[in-house]
This record gives structure tokens, C-alpha cells and sequence, in this order.
């Protein structure tokens, strides 16, 4: 069949032929890397954006939270003082406890001190009263000439004057 | 600096001069053929045909084609070795070039046709670059040997009928395929309503083209008119006919292939309608 034009289907299908391999060439080493790296790049910003974003939200919210600690930072420094003023006043009847205990302990201990010290001193002056007690009465025994009283007095004459010289 | 400038105007004036007169003085060709001949065969390529690597005997608007297609990807391999392993996120002056070619095809695509485009858009880059660089190659005037032992200028790929139906073709079945992709068999029949687009789409690019290889012909062929004439009639048309039937084509494939794959609704039977309404009232 003679087409008009000269149209010749095998040349077409030549000029189809070369047209595939060009647009597929093209496709794989120019579009595809250049439209990927566009990607890339706009995926990179969208992040830079997104973080950017996130850390003004962030920046605002603790502006927010700022704002909201200053409006109310009287009543909680009110509420801290209250709360230091009930911990220092326990802390004191602690301290107060623990003193008057301290005292209570030491008092007894004195007490027992004192009853101790006293016994000692009734017990050496007992003892001190028997001893002379028992002196005496030998003297008395051991030297009996003349008038008992008489030599009670003499001895505890000579004595006396003894123990003063001494 | 007044010096400098007047100095290059007289080397200017003399290099036009001297290449007047050596235009004047050298051998003409325009006796070898009538400017009805050579025109016939712009169109029709019945003589002068060139052997494609001796295989079979081909218009030398293939040969054209393939020339475009290894330029292309010769480059397109030296930008990929070269240039996007050292692409940065602050573009520099290339870079930005690459980018924006990239970035206007795909934008093509999916403002058209927002359903599919990644294909769409790798399509129309295709097409758009080849259609572009190949109306510009016909500038560069390289030449070829013919079957017959002629010297002829290789011409744009797409000023041969077989090129531009290639391309006309490929484009509406690119459409086809996104009508069926986006509404399966029913696409068909969507698609095929739009069936001159595969006519209107060939002959456009074969007409702009041919009209631009014609009046070409035309202006070289009378020396008289081949002064001053061409760098509006060869370099500005050109670059003219360049940009506007890379756009056009590309612009019409993505418009109906958005508009074919866009997803319609199914239509209810009217009598599950007629129920509804029954059913409302």
C-alpha cells in the first residue's frame, strides 16, 4: 500500500525506538537523581521547619508556664513560709522535748549521786562513833584502878590535850 | 575603553565584509537541483536518503533523531558523572538551570493531572527535550552523505512526517494508558472520543516544523536573500519554534491526560435513582 507523505511505518517504529531509549535514559540519568535530590533537599527544610516549629512551641510554653509561676509565686511563696514556719516550730518542741528529757536524766542522776554520797558519809560517821565507842570502852576496861568515872575523865584528859598538841 | 570598542566594530565590519565577498566569490550549489525539487524532497524525502549503517536506506530526519538522541544522553551522563554528585542544597548558578527544567515538567504534570503524574512527568521531560534540542539542532547545520553522494544539512527529526507521528502517536497513547489507569476499561471509550488528537498532534509538530525547514530552504536557497534574512528567518524562528512546540506538545499531553485519568464518578442506574427519590419522598 502506497501511504501518502511517504509515511513508512518502519521508520517510525525506528524513530519509536530511538525515542524510548532517549526518554528512558533520561528518566534514569538525569530526572530521576535531579527530582530526588529536589526530595531531598525539601524533605531536609520540611525538618528544619518541623524542629523550628517544635522548639518555639516549646519556648512558648514555657513562656506560658513562666508567666503562670509569676502570677502565682505570693501565694506559694505564702504557702512555703507557712510550711517553714510549722517545720521550725516543730522542730523546737522537738528540741524542747529533748531538753527537758536531758534534764529529767540529769536531775535523777544527781539525786542518785547525792543519796549515794550521803549514805557513804552516814556509814563513815557510824563507823567513826563505833570505833570511839570501842576505844573508849577499852581503855575504860583495860585500866580500871580507881574511880571509873574518875579515870574515864583522866583518860579522856590526857587525851584531849594530845590530840590538841598533835 | 573607547578605543577597545572602536577597534572591535572595524575587526567586525571587515570579518562581515570579508565573508560577503567570499560568499559572492565562492562556487554556488543552487544550480544542482530547482527550489520545487528541493522542496519536494524537504517534505517527502523521496531522493535524498541516507543509509542507516548500511542496514537500510532511512530519511535524514532519523538520522537526525539518533544524532539528537546520543547528544542528549552523552550529556545527560556527563551532568550525571559530573554535576549532581556535587549538587548542594544552596544551588549554584547550573544546578539551578538542571532544577528548574526538572521542577517546570513535573510541575507540568501535576498541576494537569494530579491523580497520576510521576510517569506523566518523566514523559513530558522526554519529550520536551527532545523536541527542543532536535528544533535546535537543525542551527548547528551538520551534514551527511546521501545514498545518491549528496552533501545534505541534517534537519530538525521532528520536520520528518515519520518523526512527528512517532511522537504524535506516542503522546496519545500515553493519554490512552492514563485514561485506563486512572477509570480502567471505561477509560477506552473516554479516550476515544478524543481520537483526532492523534491527527491534530502529528501534523502540528510535522507542520511547525516543515513550515520552519521550508522557509529555511527557501532563504538559502536565493543568495540574495541570504544576508541578514536568516538570523531572524533560521536563528530566531528557531529558537521560537523550539520553545513553543516543546510547550505546546507537552502542555496539550499533560492537559488531556490529566483530564483522561481523572476518576469519574459511576453513575447510578436511573432505576436505583427513581427508588431513591421514591424513598425520599
Amino acid at each position: 500500500m502506497n501511504i501518502p507523505l511517504n509515511i513508512d511505518w518502519q521508520q517510525i517504529l525506528l524513530h519509536l525506538f530511538n525515542f524510548a531509549i532517549l526518554a528512558g535514559g533520561l528518566y534514569l540519568i538525569l530526572y530521576r537523581p535531579v527530582k530526588e535530590f529536589m526530595k531531598k533537599r525539601e524533605e531536609y527544610y520540611q525538618n528544619v521547619d518541623k524542629e523550628a516549629k517544635k522548639h518555639r512551641k516549646e519556648a512558648e510554653d514555657l513562656v506560658h508556664w513562666y508567666h503562670a509561676q509569676l502570677e502565682h509565686v505570693d501565694e506559694e511563696l505564702e504557702q512555703k513560709r507557712a510550711k517553714a514556719q510549722k517545720e521550725m516550730d516543730q522542730m523546737r518542741e522537738q528540741q524542747i522535748e529533748e531538753t527537758r528529757k536531758q534534764a529529767h536524766a540529769i536531775l535523777a542522776q544527781a539525786k542518785e549521786a547525792a543519796q549515794h554520797e550521803h549514805d557513804v558519809m552516814i556509814q563513815q560517821t557510824k563507823k567513826e562513833l563505833t570505833d570511839m565507842v570501842v576505844t573508849a570502852a577499852e581503855k575504860i576496861t583495860l585500866k580500871d584502878q580507881g574511880d571509873p568515872y574518875e579515870q574515864f575523865l583522866s583518860i579522856a584528859e590526857r587525851e584531849v590535850p594530845d590530840g590538841q598538841n598533835k | 575603553m573607547k578605543k577597545k570598542r572602536t577597534r572591535f566594530i572595524i575587526i567586525w565590519i571587515i570579518v562581515t565584509l570579508a565573508l560577503l565577498v567570499g560568499s559572492f566569490l565562492a562556487p554556488s550549489g543552487s544550480g544542482e537541483e530547482t527550489v520545487q525539487v528541493m522542496m519536494r524532497d524537504a517534505v517527502l524525502h523521496e531522493t535524498n536518503q541516507i543509509s542507516l549503517f548500511g542496514i537500510m536506506t532511512v530519511n535524514p530526519g532519523l538520522i537526525s533523531a539518533i544524532t539528537v538522541t546520543v547528544i542528549l544522553l552523552v550529556a545527560a551522563a556527563c551532568i550525571r558523572i559530573f554535576v549532581i554528585p556535587k549538587f548542594k542544597y544552596v544551588p549554584g548558578k547550573f544546578q539551578m538551570m538542571l532544577e528548574q527544567v526538572v521542577g517546570m515538567f513535573d510541575n507540568l504534570a501535576k498541576t494537569n493531572s494530579p491523580w497520576r503524574n510521576g510517569f506523566l512527568g518523566a514523559y513530558v521531560f522526554a519529550a520536551g527535550a527532545f523536541i527542543f534540542v532536535g528544533t535546535l539542532f537543525e542551527l548547528f547545520g551538520l551534514q551527511a552523505i546521501t545514498t545518491e553522494g549528496h552533501s545534505v544539512t541534517l534537519p530538525a527529526p521532528l520536520s520528518d512526517v515519520n518523526g512527528a507521528i512517532m511522537l504524535g502517536v506516542l503522546s496519545y497513547c500515553v493519554i490512552v494508558s492514563g485514561a485506563i489507569a486512572g477509570n480502567g476499561i471505561r477509560g477506552i471509550g473516554k479516550a476515544l472520543k478524543e481520537v483526532s488528537l492523534l491527527i491534530s498532534m502529528s501534523f502540528r509538530l510535522f507542520g511547525a516544523l516543515l513550515s520552519g525547514l521550508l522557509v529555511t530552504e527557501l532563504v538559502y536557497y536565493y543568495i540574495s536573500l541570504s544576508f541578514v534574512l536568516p538570523v531572524i528567518v533560521g536563528i530566531l524562528f528557531t529558537l521560537l519554534h523550539a520553545l513553543i512546540q516543546s510547550y505546546v506538545l507537552t502542555m496539550l499531553t499533560a492537559l488531556f491526560y490529566g483530564e483522561m485519568s481523572e476518576p469519574t464518578p459511576k453513575k447510578k442506574k436511573a432505576r436505583h435513582e427513581k427508588v431513591a427519590k421514591a424513598s425520599e419522598i
